[in-house]
């Protein structure tokens, strides 16, 4: 596992122009965090595609997904994207998500391919399983407390237990609002 | 049935590395394996070493049969060749191009397709449990779906064998035809008991496995460590998959596993019998000969196959007069849903799935859909679970913030029984692969009983849910399994093989997979193409 997340030196499949507009892309997608601590996303997306990694399968009508990340990230560069504010940049965000198409793409099928490549490098990241309370391999040692509110010697409770849902709830009802306005 | 017996006739869990003295190092079986030259005429060359072909091979292998099974992906070596990291484990699956279309197109991938000896076994749940009697007559019985032309009984010995060579265990299941299992049950985790729970609240009657998972140590399986990590290649050797329950005892009888060889097409002689099959391995292609060949490719790449298989006799691919090859394709309806609830569950603490109920699987006259399906706990791990999350359309922050509490979600996965429809297909893309050849286009869409079925199936999981105390519930579409596109009827023009899975148009060629089924009921289909091929075992060595 080590081995897969090690960082390599160089980007080897974005081009310099794809990677000023990538690294914001994902950044917001993931609400990434700033710091020392920062998972390496771009990263792992870019050593991804240069080797070709892909789910195998793709839409009929979409592009293979280096092209159809290529295509779409140069659209973002055409409309200065890189430079925005975050905020600017996350209303053009939720815009694409809930359009028809973006970069002559269906923007359903983009989208799901962003997430699908951004979540899988963030959540393959053991800092990542930390943040979410995962306990990771358990390799050879396995579990052996299992049930309801049960925990192995080495899980701590959680310090800050509070139901997400209507905190998101207010966080999308104002990305909503927000949005309305942008295309009103 | 005791361990004896089965290990008299399938001693694969004994002929493993002893976990405790000998953990890394590699099968001897493996490095002692007869190997067959490419122009010597086998009596059996199977394409594909996975549910099907792996069981196949053990039991050919067991009657003295000269046997090579073909395998495109690696020769896994699950201490060495496994991780437990859900994105390490990428290689396991099918991931050459193939392009997806229709109405409502399925994506592939991780959830449905295998490569490498074990196939799809090696990152399946290992959830065996049985079709019902019912699921081999749907169109007698409710009008829909197509009779087999076996039935439940003629199945009945060999899943019964089955349960005993992975093993299975569970509660006594009284669902379909009511039978017991060879192990008792495992215990119940969180999302388990709180599945029961709900049901327990509701009425309706939810029970413990039938998992393929040692609860116990049989030979050098030792038992479950519980670590979740079930879809990526058990390195625990706990879990079921043809690679350690049917290929050791395969290699110890003589049986040539060859593995990196990608079969490119069937070979059909003048007389009109097929005399073996041409594959790549390293760039270069190779033949073997065989008196038989056995396609155990499964529903995509088994009508692939056939396809790429075309000749002056079979113009429109192999065994497709009747334009039959790659139709009639099958994925269940699987929408998962999860509940939030307040205490600290950790679901991948555990066998996925686990419990489930049947309740909900045959016809109901009061409903105005036929047939039916079932539901099961299901644990997806932190990137299977962020899924669940986006497609609520949740990104950034809101994303984030659903997955930091990962531990308090308990998700259940329904599968429906959609029903098979003739458009719903493989063909070839215009698309070439790494060698050359047409990729597979599937092409799929939901008929509306399907709907009906999605609805019904998640209205009753968000009821356990609630019913159980869930405070939020998020629901995600999605689709799991693949059966038919190689059907079986009693007649060429219903059908690609016959039932004993011998092709109609080809009297020495037969199809060992999943894409024989007519139907695919709304159980988990290992098992069924597990019994398949010991049943067609059991033909074949009857009429050699």
């Amino acid at each position: 596992m080590l081995g897969r997340l090690a960082p390599r030196h160089e980007r080897s499949f974005f081009t310099e122009d794809e990677e000023q507009t990538c690294r914001p892309l994902l950044d917001r997608l993931l609400a990434a965090d700033e710091g020392p601590d920062k998972i390496p996303l771009f990263e792992l997306i870019d050593g991804r595609l240069a080797d070709g990694w892909t789910d195998g399968w793709r839409y009929e009508d979409m592009p293979p997904d280096a092209d159809a990340w290529r295509v779409s990230l140069a659209e973002l560069q055409r409309r200065s994207f890189a430079a925005m504010a975050a905020a600017a940049q996350e209303h053009l965000l939720e815009s694409i998500r809930t359009s028809e198409r973006f970069a002559d793409m269906p923007a359903t099928r983009l989208w799901g391919l962003w997430m699908r490549y951004a979540c899988t490098a963030y959540y393959s990241h053991p800092w990542a399983w930390s943040e979410i309370g995962f306990g990771g391999p358990a390799y050879p040692r396995g579990y052996k407390n299992i049930g309801v509110g049960k925990r192995e010697p080495w899980e701590v409770e959680e310090v800050d237990s509070h139901d997400p849902v209507p905190w998101a709830e207010r966080v999308e009802a104002a990305r909503d609002r927000m949005v309305t306005k942008t295309k009103g | 049935m005791s361990t004896d017996n089965v290990r008299a006739r399938n001693e694969s869990a004994w002929l493993l590395p002893d976990p405790l003295t000998q953990t890394r190092t590699p099968w001897s079986l493996r490095e002692r394996m007869r190997r067959f030259g490419g122009d010597e005429e086998v009596d059996a060359v199977i394409v594909g070493c996975g549910a099907g072909g792996g069981v196949l091979a053990q039991r050919l292998a067991r009657r003295g049969w000269k046997v090579v099974a073909l395998e495109a992906g690696p020769f896994w070596d699950p201490d060495r060749d496994w991780v437990s990291d859900e994105a390490g484990s990428h290689h396991l699956y099918w991931n050459e191009p193939r392009v997806i279309g229709g109405a409502d197109p399925v994506p592939l991938g991780s959830n449905n397709s295998g490569r490498g000896v074990g196939g799809s076994t090696v990152h399946y749940a290992g959830y065996a449990p049985r079709f019902h009697p019912s699921d081999f007559h749907t169109h007698s019985a409710d009008g829909v779906g197509a009779d087999w032309p076996v039935t439940y009984e003629e199945l009945r010995p060999y899943y019964e064998t089955m349960e005993q060579e992975l093993p299975v265990a569970g509660q006594d299941w009284p669902w379909g035809h009511p039978h017991r299992y060879p192990h008792g049950p495992h215990p119940v985790s969180g999302g388990g008991d709180i599945f029961l729970r709900g049901c327990q609240q509701l009425g309706i009657k939810a029970l413990v496995g039938p998992v393929a998972i040692t609860n116990g140590v049989m030979g050098n399986r030792p038992h479950c460590i519980y670590r979740g990590f079930c879809l990526q290649g058990c390195k625990v050797n706990a879990k079921a998959s043809t690679l350690i329950t049917h290929i050791p005892d395969a290699l110890a009888r003589g049986a040539e596993i060859r593995d990196g060889c990608m079969v490119t097409r069937v070979e059909v002689g003048e007389e009109g019998r097929a005399t073996g099959v041409v594959y790549r391995r390293d760039g270069i292609e190779h033949r073997q000969r065989a008196r038989l060949v056995v396609l155990s490719c499964y529903s995509i790449e088994t009508p692939r196959l056939l396809l790429n298989s075309a000749s002056e006799r079979f113009p429109e691919g192999l065994c497709n007069d009747h334009d039959l090859v790659g139709r009639y394709l099958m994925v269940q309806g699987a929408a998962q849903t999860a509940g939030r609830f307040t205490a600290e569950v950790r679901m991948y603490k555990a066998p996925p799935p686990e419990v489930s109920t049947e309740a909900f699987y045959e016809t109901d006259p009061s409903k105005d859909y036929k047939r039916g399906f079932s539901i099961q706990t299901v644990s997806p791990l932190p990137i299977t679970w962020s899924e669940h999350i986006v497609a609520q359309g949740h990104w950034g922050e809101v994303l984030r913030e659903y997955m930091r509490d990962y531990v308090h979600w308990v998700s259940l996965g329904s599968l429906c029984e959609f029903l098979p429809l003739p458009d719903n297909r493989v063909t070839l893309a215009d698309e070439k692969d790494c060698h050359g050849l047409p990729v597979a286009h599937f092409s799929y869409a939901q008929g509306e009983n399907d709907r009906k079925l999605m609805r019904a199936a998640t209205s009753v999981m968000v009821d356990i849910l609630q019913a159980a105390g869930a405070q939020e519930t998020v629901t995600i579409d999605r689709y799991a399994h693949l059966m038919g596109g190689a059907r079986m009827a009693p007649d060429p023009k219903n059908g690609v093989v016959d039932g004993n899975l011998r092709t109609h148009a080809v009297q020495n060629l037969y199809i060992c997979d999943g894409s024989v089924t007519p139907t695919q009921g709304s159980a988990n289909p290992a098992l069924t193409i597990m019994a398949l091929a010991a049943r067609l075992a059991d033909h074949l060595a009857g009429t050699a």
